[in-house]
């Protein structure tokens, strides 16, 4: 994986060469951040430590979940946009970040990604963006 | 600081054919003839199928292939190494769901020799480190007895794994176990199988079946309790007071009120069992242990450590990860701010004191001045 002594913006590839629905993963010191393309065109970059119990949360599954429905009845949504960490199985938006449905508002470190018009993958690794409201 | 690690799962990677070649032809035979050996060891029925489709943590996936907890050399990099682990001990869960119900008591015997035999020869050598809980045949006390003492002196052989009946471990069948086990010097090994609220002669869950894996991995617990409370009102353990045990992967949390309940049902009924010449809770702290995964979260941690320290009793922990499975814990993120005495003990102490030093593979304890 590209690993550059530098947190700045870190070019992953090109967008076109970047698999759907998996990770690819840069390093930057210590910080081993994944980037992944979705079906819907957006890429998203995240560090892969679960903020639960530092889990490599991108090993988990990303598909869609079953969002909160009537007692009995199951309504899957969110398809392709939630990471399911592969320990205990804590449920992230790729798109915000944060811990699904259970109110405990946890969240992944993400970063801000660019695609120049070369096509090519940026990801701004010095630091985490910083939440709405924070 | 050592730390012992008191339960971890082995994955016998190709299931019944690894261990066939330890069993007589006519075994071979029996289980090729029935058709089994292209069966997973894992009988689950849908309802309880974990709802990511991952029991095991995907992460742990060997490099050169096979579900995580297969390789033993692999196991030793990625936990031992990656933890600073100094002894594991190691269960098997596949051997345990055919001993409790999925296999006849004689099919039983034979397989629990044979995945005995199979880790022995197989996983032990691979590092000093790896300890074995050997699996014996619950539904047979006699053959049980027999491997314990066929086994027992194994070097790496640490501990005789029960699997669950749904018989209280109370009850005197289990006599000749616990009298081979006191015999060979082994801690008795408690954990589900995973035959529980499954099968019929397997332990049943009280109020009737669980509908889902999440009602049943929260439920999971009466079965510690109702079999620790079995062991000390039977009088099981004034009657083997050497006798050890680890109630593992059974949680802890609630033995705090169900110490403090037997306690007074002792006190005000004493004369129906005058064999308890102490309190309940005096025979649980001299001869029970629990392992510490999963460690619960409860919103304020403070409650936890407060219960840990002022109610439970650190003596009583022995910390475990449940490697390679989806909750399992690890040493940096497994109660973090027990003080530097309570680590040593829950971390290590305890479950060297459980074992024994020479069990876990262990030297000889440094001195204190050297």
């Amino acid at each position: 994986m590209p690993e550059v002594a530098d947190a700045q913006r870190v070019a992953v590839g090109a967008l076109d060469d970047l698999p759907l629905k998996e990770f690819r993963y840069i390093s930057v010191g210590r910080v081993e951040i994944g980037v992944i393309r979705l079906p819907d065109g957006s890429v998203h970059a995240v560090r892969n430590v679960c903020p639960h119990k530092g889990a490599p949360v991108c090993r988990g599954d990303v598909s869609g979940t079953m969002v909160p429905s009537a007692p009995g009845e199951l309504s899957y949504g969110l398809e392709d946009t939630v990471l399911r960490c592969p320990w205990h199985g804590f449920e992230f938006s790729l798109q915000s970040g944060e811990e699904l449905f259970t109110g405990h508002g946890l969240r992944l470190a993400r970063y801000a990604v660019t695609v120049d018009d070369d096509g090519v993958v940026y990801v701004d690794a010095r630091r985490p963006i910083r939440p709405a409201g924070d | 600081m050592e730390i012992i690690d008191t339960d971890v799962h082995p994955i016998v990677r190709d299931g019944l054919r690894s261990v066939i070649p330890y069993m007589s032809e006519a075994w071979r035979k029996r289980l090729e003839t029935k058709g089994v050996l292209t069966i997973p060891s894992n009988h689950l029925p849908l309802r309880y199928e974990h709802p990511s489709g991952h029991v095991i943590r995907v992460d742990a996936q060997p490099p050169g292939g096979g579900v995580g907890g297969s390789d033993p050399a692999f196991m030793v990099e990625h936990l031992i190494e990656g933890s600073g682990l100094s002894a594991v001990v190691m269960n098997s869960l596949q051997a345990a769901q055919f001993a409790a119900a999925v296999a006849g008591p004689e099919e039983s015997v034979a397989l629990c020799s044979a995945f005995n035999d199979f880790f022995i020869a197989e996983w032990l050598p691979v590092d000093p480190r790896l300890r074995l809980a050997i699996t014996v045949p619950t539904q047979d006390p006699a053959a049980a007895a027999a491997e314990v003492r066929r086994l027992g002196g194994v070097d790496g052989v640490c501990a005789v794994a029960m699997p669950l009946i749904n018989i209280r471990m109370g009850a005197r069948y289990y006599h000749p176990i616990y009298e081979a086990a006191v015999e060979m010097g082994l801690p008795v090994f408690m954990h589900v199988s995973g035959a529980d609220y499954v099968y019929q002669g397997a332990p049943q869950p009280a109020g009737g079946l669980p509908e889902s894996y999440a009602e049943r991995y929260v439920t999971m617990p009466q079965i510690g309790a109702a079999n620790l409370t079995s062991l000390i009102f039977s009088g099981t353990l004034e009657r083997f007071p050497t006798l050890k045990f680890l109630f593992a992967e059974f949680g802890f949390t609630w033995v705090v009120p169900q110490m403090w309940r037997m306690d007074d049902a002792w006190r005000a009924l004493r004369l129906e069992t005058p064999w308890l010449k102490r309190a309940p809770s005096e025979y649980l702290h001299r001869q029970v242990k629990f392992s510490t995964q999963a460690v619960e979260a409860p919103p304020d941690m403070s409650s936890l450590y407060r219960l840990i320290e002022d109610d439970l009793g650190d003596d009583l922990l022995t910390f475990s990860t449940d490697y390679p499975h989806w909750d399992n814990d690890l040493p940096h993120n497994t109660l973090p701010r027990l003080s530097k005495e309570a680590k040593a003990r829950v971390f290590g102490g305890n479950a060297i004191e459980l074992f024994g030093r020479e069990r876990l593979g262990l030297a000889a304890a440094p001195l204190v001045n050297a």
